[in-house]
């Protein structure tokens, strides 16, 4: 069964696989962070070029960035279209009393070159570890309990319900059902996602019992071997360092 | 010999007030192999739960090497009592094989190397050694039940309760299985199991309850399927051997009792023929054929 792995290349050899997975996590959040504040187009391309050679040092195949970074894309190009028609500023047309503004496009291009190099920059921190590594490594930067319960059952279970789901899909159609968008094929899809919903709380209650029944009380408890290296100071450093610059260099030059 | 489970008197109601289990009366020593059948629904899975303290009974009515279940703090509790569910899916909860199996131990509060030593020993008692780090959705069914088998072994309980530990699985890992299940009894675990795979049944077990909301059967596995009534009553089937030497008693063969297995009843084949003169006899006579129809009609369910 072909499933949406996030973490399918992790095992591949990169500087930034081998990138210590608690360093790892706490670089990229900075580096995401420095990025999204970047106030002009300019330093902004500058920080998706960044993410973008950190992203050919990961080894990572193009497909796996670009194909996500679609989706990603559908959801900010309406900003391209609202944005000028909202944003005052210079006119550069205008149909009766709508105006298009230089200004909505800069922003527009801004945010979504942010947002471009953000989703990138978290698509290679969770691309270059194993998922069950990163939920480890939050587990030991203190993230909560409940969280880290949250993201281990969600990892664990989406794949159980993707089977389950697909079971039901192909049990209908081998009795003759093809969806359509009408009435009646909302009404059955409503009826399998109700379905999948009550056999997940079915599951949840088994799965609760035989946790109990292996001692759980209520807190998480694993057992995490990770080892900072000199390596791992020297990247995370100059990590930070270049995210840091983006917004202080002219201070600096 | 110490008594390891003893249930008494246990009664237990869904939450919307539908009796599951009645006056449930269960005595099981230290070491024996025990099986416990019965019709789909009959309280097996709900039974189970109580005899490790996920479902809380009354006071007094587990009790677990003499002491009260209710009694006993956690880490204690799932020592002494392990068990094994039937979807492996529901067991291993955590994002690796190494953190299922680890995860009884860590919350007993072994320490850290206690807890690897016996992840590597729990995987390669069941044949996965090496399997560490792989995450169970990559896993085949069978492999996922042995891994759920480790989760629990890991723990080194003393007492063992397998849910259907056969069902779904093709006859090579099923007789790994089985295989597994008898070696952990010869080093003294006890084993309970739930199961309707009657032609293992009788491997696994010198001892069987029939459960049907109360216990309404008990014995050697000979006793319960030479019993037809109780058979038909509670859905079950006597192993195929089993059957076909009634058949052949029918058509004169001689023997007292009946073999449960293949090999029994090579071994019991080899005894009747050395013990005649070199050959066994066989012959039709007028009612044979009566007999055979009314012995199959007997185990039969339509």
């Amino acid at each position: 069964m072909d499933y949406p792995e996030i973490d399918k290349y992790a095992s591949i050899d990169s500087p930034i696989h081998n990138f210590d997975p608690r360093a790892k996590i706490i670089t990229f959040m900075v580096m995401i962070f420095s990025f999204v504040f970047l106030d002009t187009i300019t330093k902004a391309l500058v920080g998706l070029g960044i993410a973008s050679l950190i992203y050919i040092i990961a080894k990572l195949p193009k497909a796996f960035v670009i194909h996500r970074l679609k989706v990603v894309f559908l959801f900010l190009f309406p900003l391209l279209i609202i944005m000028p028609l909202s944003v005052d500023g210079q006119a550069i047309a205008q149909y009766h009393s709508i105006t298009i503004t230089l200004e909505g496009f800069q922003y527009s291009f801004l945010v979504i070159i942010r947002a471009l190099s953000a989703v990138t920059l978290a698509l290679i921190m969770l691309g270059t570890t194993r998922f069950d590594i990163t939920i480890k490594a939050l587990y030991m930067l203190k993230v909560p309990g409940t969280l880290i319960q949250m993201l281990m059952f969600t990892y664990r279970y989406i794949f159980v319900i993707i089977d389950e789901f697909q079971r039901m899909w192909k049990a209908m159609e081998s009795k003759g059902f093809k969806l359509k968008a009408n009435r009646y094929g909302l009404s059955v899809l409503g009826n399998m996602i109700g379905m999948l919903i009550i056999k997940s709380y079915d599951r949840a209650q088994r799965v609760y019992h035989s946790m109990i029944s292996k001692g759980y009380t209520g807190n998480p408890r694993t057992i995490v071997n990770f080892e900072l290296r000199t390596k791992d100071y020297a990247i995370a450093l100059s990590m930070i360092l270049i995210a840091l610059l983006m917004h202080t260099y002219h201070l600096v030059l | 010999m110490k008594e390891a489970i003893r249930v008494k008197e246990l009664t237990y109601s869904y939450p919307d007030g539908t009796p599951a289990l009645e006056d449930i009366d269960i005595t099981i020593n230290e070491g024996e192999k025990i099986v416990i059948v019965g019709p789909n629904g009959a309280g097996k899975t709900t039974l189970f739960l109580h005899l490790n303290g996920t479902l809380k009974s009354q006071d007094n009515t587990v009790m677990i090497f003499g002491k009260n279940l209710g009694d006993m703090k956690v880490e204690e509790r799932i020592k002494e009592v392990g068990i094994v569910f039937q979807d492996p899916d529901d067991q291993l909860f955590m994002p690796t094989i190494f953190d299922d199996v680890a995860f009884g131990p860590i919350n007993m509060g072994l320490d850290e190397e206690e807890v690897k030593n016996r992840v590597k020993k729990a995987l390669s008692r069941v044949g996965l050694e090496g399997f560490e780090d792989r995450v169970p959705h990559n896993l085949s069914y069978g492999q996922k039940k042995r891994a759920a088998l480790a989760a629990v072994l890991s723990m080194e309980p003393r007492i063992l309760i397998l849910d259907e530990p056969t069902a779904n699985l093709d006859p090579k890992s099923r007789a790994d299985l089985i295989q597994v299940i008898n070696d952990l009894n010869k080093d003294g675990i006890t084993t309970v199991i739930a199961m309707h795979d009657v032609n293992a049944l009788p491997l696994l077990s010198d001892r069987v309850y029939v459960l049907n909301r109360k216990i309404v059967g008990e014995g050697n596995p000979r006793e319960i399927f030479s019993n037809s009534e109780l058979l038909k009553m509670t859905h079950l089937e006597a192993p195929d051997v089993f059957k076909m030497f009634k058949v052949l008693t029918c058509f004169g063969y001689d023997c007292d009792t009946l073999p449960m297995s293949i090999d029994e009843a090579v071994e019991f084949l080899t005894r009747t023929i050395e013990s005649g003169s070199g050959h066994i006899h066989l012959h039709l006579h007028e009612h044979t054929h009566e007999e055979v129809r009314k012995f199959l009609h007997s185990y039969n369910h339509h």
